[in-house]
């Protein structure tokens, strides 16, 4: 094994575990039940590193969009068999496990674009900031909807798991 | 506030429990209370049709739902063409995935016919009348949450430690600025400002080697992740009108916060 991949699975198992610290900390905020804190944390650490595997440089080098589309289909179906398991509402266990993946930093950058264009009346920091805005917008946009497409594909696959868990 | 229209008083019993009168009227404005407080807690319009849906199925009824961005209809419908209508305005519960467990549990009960509506009514008051519990452990748990973002960021050790004091401090202004009645987009102003200027502290005291991730990442607990995704949900199952309500809602606290942070940013540079 050499260095760079040491330090490659490092930094993935790094990623997985900070993603599901971050997922637990979301679904107390999201008041979760209890009893899913540890499943989400698992289908984030998940759906994290896979997305970091597939955008990885030197490995597939996915572009973020699709890669998160990826990574909450992947996350859409643990949560789906989770659900049935702690008997809570897929979504419970679905949103607190992509909220580590949700774009916010491209969100606020977005913002700070938009403000940029506000304050900087210059033709040259005008198109900059322009540019900063849309391009980070439409990212964050697209990531949000990719996710959204991933996550919900299995919840209406197994529509009957997903709608009866609770029963 | 409840408000109730009706489109015609033709009462037709249908179903195994039959309603007349005042009973049907009761399971509508219980409908509409449940739908209302199901959009509050944070579910998405396909869990909400279906669970009313279910409910009203029980009793012999079609329900038919519409969210509109400040209040909930329910068209309560039956066999012989007789519909009722019944709007109730949404309740603003704050996510709650614990409250959306157990008032689908409470739909599902009334189906499996282990409740009658009364007894329903009665278990729903139990349920939507529990106090929003926001107590230590939720503060800790997120100001961890945070300094791991920071983390997956690429903020090293310093960051993370400042960015978990500036969520915590952020986090329970937050508290204690809701529990105050205060304006939901100046708190977001206000504690993305406050977590801002305290992530600072690692440029303006040479803390780490990643302040500017520190500061970027202090304010990410304030991202209004579920009601994006809600909004994404809607928007595939054609609730379009919930759905942009759900994502003006998003954007509006987005640009709250982001307004916080740029404003601790300028007066933190003009500090330095």
């Amino acid at each position: 094994m050499t260095d760079d991949s040491i330090i490659s699975w490092s930094v993935f198992f790094d990623d997985a575990l900070f993603s599901a610290m971050a997922a637990i900390g979301f679904s107390s905020i999201s008041h979760t039940p209890r009893r899913a804190y540890i499943l989400c944390a698992v289908a984030a650490a998940a759906g994290h590193s896979l997305r970091f595997l597939l955008t990885m440089p030197g490995g597939l080098e996915m572009n973020i969009i699709a890669a998160a589309t990826i990574a909450a289909f992947i996350v859409g179906i643990i949560a789906v068999f989770v659900a049935k398991v702690i008997r809570v509402p897929a979504e419970a266990c679905l949103f607190p496990a992509l909220l580590p993946m949700i774009p916010g930093l491209y969100a606020c950058r977005a913002f700070e674009g938009f403000v940029g264009c506000l304050s900087n009346l210059d033709e040259t920091l005008f198109s900059h900031n322009l540019y900063l805005f849309v391009s980070n917008g439409m990212t964050c946009g697209a990531i949000v909807i990719g996710m959204a497409i991933g996550a919900n594909i299995p919840i209406f696959l197994m529509k009957k798991i997903s709608f009866q868990v609770t029963r | 506030m409840m408000a109730m229209m009706t489109m015609t008083d033709i009462e037709t019993p249908c179903g195994e429990v039959p309603f007349t009168g005042n009973a049907r009227d009761a399971l509508g404005r219980f409908l509409a209370e449940y739908s209302a407080w199901l959009w509050g807690c944070g579910a998405t319009c396909v869990r909400i049709d279906k669970n009313v849906g279910r409910i009203a199925m029980t009793y012999g009824y079609r329900a038919d739902v519409a969210v509109m961005p400040r209040h909930v209809t329910v068209c309560l419908s039956d066999e012989s063409g007789s519909v009722q209508t019944y709007t109730q305005r949404v309740v603003r519960a704050g996510i709650n995935f614990d409250l959306n467990t157990e008032l689908s549990a409470l739909s599902w009960s009334i189906r499996d016919g282990k409740l009658s509506l009364d007894d329903a009514e009665k278990r729903f008051r139990t349920i939507v009348g529990q106090p929003y519990v926001d107590n230590f452990h939720i503060l800790w748990l997120t100001s961890l949450a945070n300094a791991s973002f920071c983390r997956l960021f690429g903020g090293d050790a310093a960051a993370m430690g400042v960015v978990f004091i500036a969520t915590a401090a952020g986090y329970f202004l937050k508290q204690r600025f809701l529990r105050g009645k205060m304006d939901i987009r100046v708190v977001f102003y206000l504690c993305a400002f406050i977590s801002a200027s305290l992530a600072s502290g690692c440029g303006l005291f040479g803390w780490g080697t990643t302040p500017g991730v520190a500061v970027a990442t202090s304010v990410l607990y304030l991202i209004p992740g579920v009601p994006y995704i809600n909004a994404a949900s809607d928007m595939l199952a054609c609730h379009y009108l919930c759905s942009f309500s759900r994502f003006a809602d998003a954007v509006v606290l987005t640009a709250s916060l982001s307004l916080g942070l740029l404003t601790s940013i300028t007066v933190m540079n003009n500090c330095l």
